[in-house]
C-alpha cells in the first residue's frame, strides 16, 4: 500500500485534463477588466493623484454629508477596492451617497528618489485634504487609511486633527514590534542607509518579500485549488483579478521606504512616540475624533495584534475595534468581507454625521 | 522550474501550469515503489528522504523562501531577489563590476560576492531543515488519509495535508533569530554590492562628462527645496493678501547658499 496509488492511470488521466482545461481558461479570462467605478482626476502633486469617483445617478451625495478621503498603500495598487461592481467598497460608499476620493501614489521613477515621508505625508496627502475641502467647504472630512495608508492617515490625522472628522483604518499597524509580525523581524537587522543608496525598489521585490511569509500557500497551493473543480467562470474572473492586482506592485521611492523601514518596523517610533513628520512630533494621544479600526483575524501581512493595539495609544474616547475572520487581502475581496465591512464603515460614520 | 518567484509578473496561466507540474510531481513521489514497502502497517518513513529531497530542490530552485534567495547568487541574479538586491541583477550585462574596477575597488567587490556565497551556503542548510521536518511532519500525520482510493479528492487532501506540513515547518525556521539575521545579511551584503558597483559606474561616467546619479540626486534635493520654498511663499502670500505677513523662508538664490543636504533614512 502506498499513500498514493502509482497505478492510478484514471486520476492521472483526469488531472491531465483538468490541467489543460484550466490553463485554456485562464487565458481565456487573462484580460479580464479590473477597477468598476468611474472617476476623475482632480488634483496632483508628483506622481501622486488624487481622484473624485463620480457619483451614481441612483445615489447623488447627500447634501451635508462629508466627503470621504481614501487613502491606500503606497506597497500596492488602491483598485483593488473597487475590483468589479459586486466586490468594491468604493461602490458601496457611492451607492451610499458619500462624496468618495482615492489617493493613488502612482509610480515613483529615479526623479522620486529622495521624495520621504514628509513629503508623501504633508504635501501629497495633505494636498489632498486641502483641495478636498476647497472643494466641498466645510472644515473636516473623514479618512478611511487603508494598510500602510492608515499609517500615513493616523500620522496626519495626529498632526492636522482639526481637518478630520472621523478616521477609519483598515488593517493598520500601530505597534511594528508583537511577537508574531514575521515581516517585522525579517527586516529589522536590514541596512536601511544601504537601502536608500541602493535606489528605488521594483514593485516585484517587495511582492517577492510578500509571497515569501508563506511561500507554499500563496505561489502552489491556490494555484492547485483551482484543480477541485469548483471554480467556475465567475470565480475563476475573480482569481484573476486578484492575480492581476497581486503582481502590479508600484516601485518604492528609495529614501521613504529606508525611512518607513527605520521609523516604523525597527524602532517602532509610532507606538513609542518618537515619530517625528515635517520637523512636529507625532503623538496619537492627540487624535481625538471618532475612529473606527478595522483589522483582521487571520492576517499574515498585518498580525491582529499589531493593529489592534491602537486603541492603547490613541487619545479618542469613541473608539470601536473589529476584528473580521479573514486573511489581510480578504479584507479587501473576499465575499464576506466585500459585505460586511462597507456595511460597517457605512453605518459608522452615518451615526457620527 | 517557473514560479511567480523567478518570474514575479501577472502569468496566471504559467504560475498556475507551474503548480500544476509540482502537484503531478509530487503525487508521483507519494506513490513511488519505495513507498510502497511500508506496506499494510501504513509506515510511511521510506517516503521521508525522496520527499525531502524533492521539497528541498524545489526550495533551492524557485528562491521561494527568501526574496534575498536570488540576490545572494551573483552569477545568476534574478527578478525574484531582494530589496535593494535586485537591481545588482541589472548590470549584469554591463561591462562593470569587479572586473572592470580598479585594483582596489574590485577586491571590494570580490569580497561581496565571495560573502554572499558563503551566506547562500548557510541558507541551504535552513531549507535543508525545513525539507526535513515538513517530510517528517507529513509522514507522521498519513495516518488515515492516506492508502484511500486513488480518487483527484483524495489526491487533493494529500497535498493539503502536504502544504499544512510545508507551512509549518517553514514557519517555525523563518522566525528564527538566526534565519531572520541571515537574510538581513544577505540584503544588506547584496546591498552593498549593488551601491559598489554603482560607485564604479559613477567613475565610469564622469570620465565621459555624464552626470552621475549623486549630482543628478543633489540636483533634485536643490529641486525639490526650491518647491518647497516656492510652495511656503504662495501660502504666504495668500494668507497676508498684500504681502503684510513676511514668508518664513528666504527666497532662492539669495545669501549664502546652503548645500543641499545629503537625505538620511
Amino acid at each position: 500500500m502506498r499513500p498514493f496509488a502509482p497505478d492510478a492511470e484514471a486520476v492521472f488521466a483526469e488531472l491531465t485534463v483538468r490541467i489543460a482545461d484550466t490553463v485554456a481558461r485562464l487565458r481565456e479570462v487573462q484580460g479580464v477588466a479590473v477597477g468598476c467605478s468611474a472617476k476623475r482626476a482632480v488634483w496632483s502633486c508628483g506622481k501622486t493623484t488624487l481622484y473624485q469617483y463620480l457619483p451614481l445617478a441612483q445615489a447623488p451625495p447627500r447634501a451635508g454629508r462629508r466627503p470621504v478621503l481614501v487613502c491606500f498603500a503606497l506597497v500596492n495598487r488602491p483598485y483593488v477596492l473597487d475590483l468589479q461592481p459586486d466586490r468594491s467598497l468604493v461602490r458601496r460608499l457611492l451607492e451610499a451617497g458619500l462624496a468618495v476620493y482615492l489617493i493613488d501614489w502612482g509610480d515613483p521613477d529615479d526623479a522620486d528618489r529622495c521624495v520621504d515621508l514628509d513629503d508623501y505625508i504633508e504635501r501629497h496627502l495633505g494636498g489632498s485634504v486641502r483641495h478636498i475641502l476647497g472643494n466641498h467647504g466645510g472644515e473636516a472630512l473623514d479618512v478611511l487609511g487603508v494598510c500602510q495608508g492608515g499609517v500615513l492617515s493616523l500620522c496626519y490625522t495626529a498632526l492636522h486633527g482639526k481637518q478630520v472628522a472621523n478616521l477609519v483604518t483598515l488593517t493598520t499597524p500601530v505597534d511594528f514590534h508583537t511577537p508574531d509580525n514575521l515581516l517585522s523581524k525579517w527586516v529589522r537587522g536590514l541596512d536601511t542607509e544601504l537601502l536608500m543608496r541602493s535606489g528605488n525598489v521594483p514593485g516585484e521585490v517587495l511582492n517577492g518579500l510578500f509571497l515569501s511569509l508563506s511561500p507554499f500557500r500563496l505561489t502552489q497551493h491556490k494555484y492547485v485549488r483551482l484543480l477541485s473543480g469548483n471554480s467556475d467562470q465567475r470565480a475563476l474572473e475573480d482569481f484573476v483579478r486578484m492575480e492581476r492586482w497581486i503582481f502590479d506592485s508600484p516601485p518604492q521611492a528609495a529614501l521613504a521606504l529606508a525611512q518607513f523601514v527605520r521609523w516604523f518596523y525597527q524602532e517602532n517610533r509610532l507606538a513609542r512616540g518618537t515619530l517625528r513628520i515635517g520637523g512636529r512630533r507625532v503623538d496619537l494621544g492627540e487624535i481625538r475624533q471618532p475612529v473606527l479600526n478595522l483589522y483582521a483575524l487571520e492576517d499574515h501581512i498585518v498580525p491582529p495584534d499589531a493593529a489592534a493595539a491602537m486603541q492603547r495609544y490613541i487619545g479618542s474616547a469613541d473608539y470601536t475595534g473589529c476584528g473580521i475572520d479573514t486573511g489581510h487581502i480578504g479584507m479587501y475581496v473576499s465575499r464576506k468581507a466585500a459585505h460586511e465591512i462597507p456595511a460597517r464603515i457605512i453605518s459608522w460614520l452615518q451615526e457620527r454625521q | 522550474m517557473e514560479t511567480p518567484f523567478t518570474h514575479a509578473a501577472f502569468k496566471p496561466d504559467a504560475a498556475f501550469t507551474s503548480a500544476a507540474e509540482r502537484f503531478f510531481e509530487l503525487l508521483k513521489t507519494f506513490g513511488m515503489p519505495g513507498a510502497a514497502a511500508a506496506g499494510a502497517d501504513r509506515d510511511w518513513s521510506s517516503l521521508a528522504g525522496p520527499l525531502a529531497g524533492q521539497f528541498e530542490q524545489w526550495l533551492k530552485s524557485s528562491q521561494s523562501a527568501g526574496p534575498w534567495f536570488a540576490a545572494a547568487n551573483p552569477a545568476a541574479p534574478g527578478p525574484g531577489a531582494g530589496v535593494g538586491a535586485a537591481q545588482a541583477g541589472s548590470f549584469g550585462p554591463l561591462p562593470l563590476g569587479a572586473g572592470a574596477a580598479p585594483q582596489q575597488d574590485a577586491q571590494r567587490s570580490w569580497d561581496l560576492v565571495a560573502r554572499l556565497a558563503q551566506l547562500q551556503g548557510q541558507l541551504a542548510s535552513h531549507w535543508g531543515e525545513i525539507a526535513n521536518t515538513a517530510a517528517r511532519r507529513f509522514v507522521a500525520r498519513l495516518g488515515a488519509t492516506a492508502g484511500g482510493a486513488p480518487t483527484l479528492d483524495n489526491a487533493l487532501k494529500l497535498y493539503e495535508l502536504w502544504v499544512n506540513c510545508a507551512e509549518e515547518s517553514y514557519a517555525a525556521t523563518v522566525r528564527k533569530d538566526d534565519f531572520c539575521r541571515l537574510q538581513a545579511e544577505l540584503a544588506n551584503t547584496s546591498a552593498a554590492l549593488l551601491v559598489e558597483q554603482r560607485r564604479h559606474a559613477e567613475t565610469l561616467v564622469r570620465a565621459f562628462g555624464l552626470p552621475s546619479r549623486n549630482e543628478v540626486d543633489a540636483l533634485y534635493a536643490q529641486l525639490k527645496d526650491l518647491r518647497r520654498q516656492l510652495a511656503e511663499l504662495t501660502d504666504a502670500a495668500r494668507a497676508g493678501g498684500s504681502g503684510a505677513q513676511r514668508p518664513a523662508v528666504r527666497p532662492a538664490g539669495k545669501g549664502r547658499r546652503k548645500r543641499p543636504r545629503r537625505p538620511r533614512a
